[in-house]
């Protein structure tokens, strides 16, 4: 489904990934692992097209996209879902979830696609006539990747889902990406919580210093010494990951 | 230690009524005040906010789309009269308007300068922050150096323009002398023509513009691109397009504007100058960024003014709508509706 080929991008002069690689397969869920400041979102941000690549492909369902308009990508169902603090906190829940939809030409996708976003949240039915600003956390993380499977992807990319969550709010949303997942989607999910994601995930990569460090299985990866050094510059046994 | 030196915001609020108990005390003895001429000053006072109300939300409008404050506001105003006065003599006097409606009155050339006013100022709005601003834009708005340039390039953009209108319809002050019938009586005061034209197409404007921004497709992209130009990025929304859109429509509201005022007055090269000082009053009064808070901005500056015009001193009319910036200012620092920082990712 998409397909990381050597990627080299940062910010203005700064370099931040050093040729990694990736592989996302049809209908799985993929979790891209790593500490603070090694590039984990910069991959996503590439792949959304918000940063451009400086070197290296990425191609999504076959065609190689790293030189699209972000609205593009959207357009070809490839959705970054941001952490749940990227609402528009003055807009209501329903204005939100519109603006999800945006690429969408007929109303009655519209309509469709808030009837199937309500099925997998239902809180966000019973608020949607409220401003995004009074809602709580896991609410606003409700909405976020509600706002992404507004538009009909095919696979969304969820930045930190489990962010300032409380584990019951963390476990809830998990389901409910492994439901979308059963629905027919793809799933790539960028997170620091280790062994969430991958109870959730079915392959995991870790990256480290802008490539990708280890990869494999998530069963194998759960029990596997380099992801702790990964995480902790090396040598923190201590801490159970 | 900061948050006790902060005005909280029940003194604030205490203030302002304070402020606005004392000018309204002021204003009532004086010796001109009875019931007719406050009726005049009222209805004077919207009209006239009405236009602040509405260039003013175009001022506010670039800020939060393109992170710029564009101090070539004036220049659209101006050029919009300009087109309006253009569109009415050629339509009027060109007695073109005759062959096609031999019925026709002044008003229907007028309501097609309009019209044109604003599409044009719409569409050349589009043009130059498509040619000039978009390669500074990219280089980075907003807070940046690059920033600063944009802001100082906008002073240069409003010579530019001042002197292209120059070359095109001389220094001149033109008059305007649009036929719309004789002033009418409205509760006991007797109303110009050209400002019932002003106070009634203004708040038809402002309302088009509301019902755009709340009620459609395009309006909801415009205000998600006004909030956040990244996460509008991520939900498929086509940016660089909505920010044209966002100029384009400030742009066409502040040519609409003027060739609302330009009967009222008169049409001359200059004329931007002085409403763009007092757009950025009402939408400072109103609180920097906010659409509704310019209006609201734009009613109490026209309001202030005429007030102090009529009731104080007619000959410093241009420096009230600065004082009651700098009261504004002193007790309420962030404007009625504005917001204490605009956040940055």
């Amino acid at each position: 489904m998409l397909k990381i080929n050597n990627l080299v991008s940062g910010y203005g002069s700064v370099q931040i990934l050093n040729g990694s690689n990736m592989e996302v397969k049809n209908q799985s869920i993929v979790a891209l692992l790593g500490g603070n400041g090694t590039g984990k979102s910069t991959i996503l941000k590439a792949c959304s097209g918000i940063i451009r690549a400086w070197k290296g492909t990425i191609s999504f369902d076959g065609e190689e996209i790293q030189n699209l308009a972000p609205h593009k990508i959207v357009e070809k169902g490839l959705v970054q879902v941001t952490q749940g603090k990227d609402v528009f906190p003055a807009m209501t829940v329903l204005e939100n979830l519109r603006l999800g939809g945006f690429v969408l030409k007929s109303n009655i996708d519209l309509k469709n696609n808030l009837e199937k976003v309500f099925n997998y949240f239902p809180r966000l039915n019973e608020r949607k006539n409220q401003l995004a600003a009074t809602l709580s956390g896991g609410e606003l993380q409700m909405l976020c990747i509600g706002r992404g499977l507004m538009s009909n992807p095919k696979m969304i990319m969820l930045d930190e889902p489990s962010a300032a969550l409380a584990p019951q709010i963390v476990m809830d949303i998990f389901k409910n990406i492994n439901k979308i997942r059963k629905d027919g989607l793809t799933v790539l999910v960028v997170e620091q919580n280790v062994r969430m994601a991958l109870l959730l995930a079915d392959y995991g990569y870790v990256i480290k210093d802008g490539a990708i460090n280890v990869e494999g299985d998530s069963k194998k990866l759960m029990y596997d010494e380099s992801v702790k050094d990964s995480y902790l510059g090396g040598g923190g046994t201590t801490v159970n990951v | 230690m900061f948050k006790k030196l902060r005005l909280t915001s029940k003194i604030e609020n205490a203030l302002m009524l304070t402020f606005t108990l004392i000018f309204l005390i002021f204003i009532s003895i004086s010796p001109d005040m009875n019931l007719e001429s406050l009726k005049g000053v009222l209805i004077i006072g919207i009209t006239v906010g009405i236009i602040y109300g509405l260039v003013a939300v175009g001022i506010s409008l670039i800020y939060t789309g393109l992170d710029v404050v564009n101090f070539s506001h004036g220049e659209f105003f101006m050029l919009g009269a300009f087109t309006g006065l253009t569109v009415y003599n050629f339509l009027i006097d060109g007695e073109i308007i005759y062959k096609i409606f031999p019925e026709a009155y002044g008003w229907v050339g007028y309501v097609i300068g309009l019209f044109l006013a604003f599409v044009t100022m719409g569409l050349f709005g589009i043009l130059i922050e498509r040619i000039f601003l978009r390669p500074l834009t990219k280089k980075g708005g907003g807070y940046t150096v690059a920033g600063m340039g944009i802001i100082i390039c906008g002073f240069g953009l409003s010579v530019i323009l001042q002197n292209v209108a120059y070359v095109i319809w001389d220094p001149t002050a033109h008059p305007f002398h649009a036929d719309l019938g004789l002033p009418i009586t409205l509760g006991g005061v007797t109303l110009p023509m050209t400002y019932l034209w002003m106070l009634v197409t203004g708040f038809i404007v402002a309302g088009a513009l509301y019902f755009f921004l709340n009620k459609t497709k395009m309006g909801l992209g415009v205000r998600a691109v006004a909030y956040s130009k990244v996460v509008s990025n991520l939900v498929g929304i086509n940016v660089p397009l909505y920010i044209s859109i966002i100029f384009g429509i400030a742009c066409a509201l502040a040519g609409i504007a003027g060739t609302l005022v330009g009967p009222t007055y008169q049409v001359v090269i200059y004329m931007g100058y002085i409403i763009l000082l007092k757009a950025f009053a009402a939408a400072v009064v109103g609180g920097f960024g906010s659409l509704p808070g310019a209006i609201i901005g734009g009613f109490t500056v026209g309001l202030f003014e005429t007030a102090c015009a009529f009731f104080i001193s007619g000959s410093h009319k241009d420096a009230y709508a600065f004082l009651l910036m700098i009261v504004v200012l002193l007790i309420k620092p962030t404007g009625f509706f504005g917001v204490q920082v605009k956040m940055k990712a």
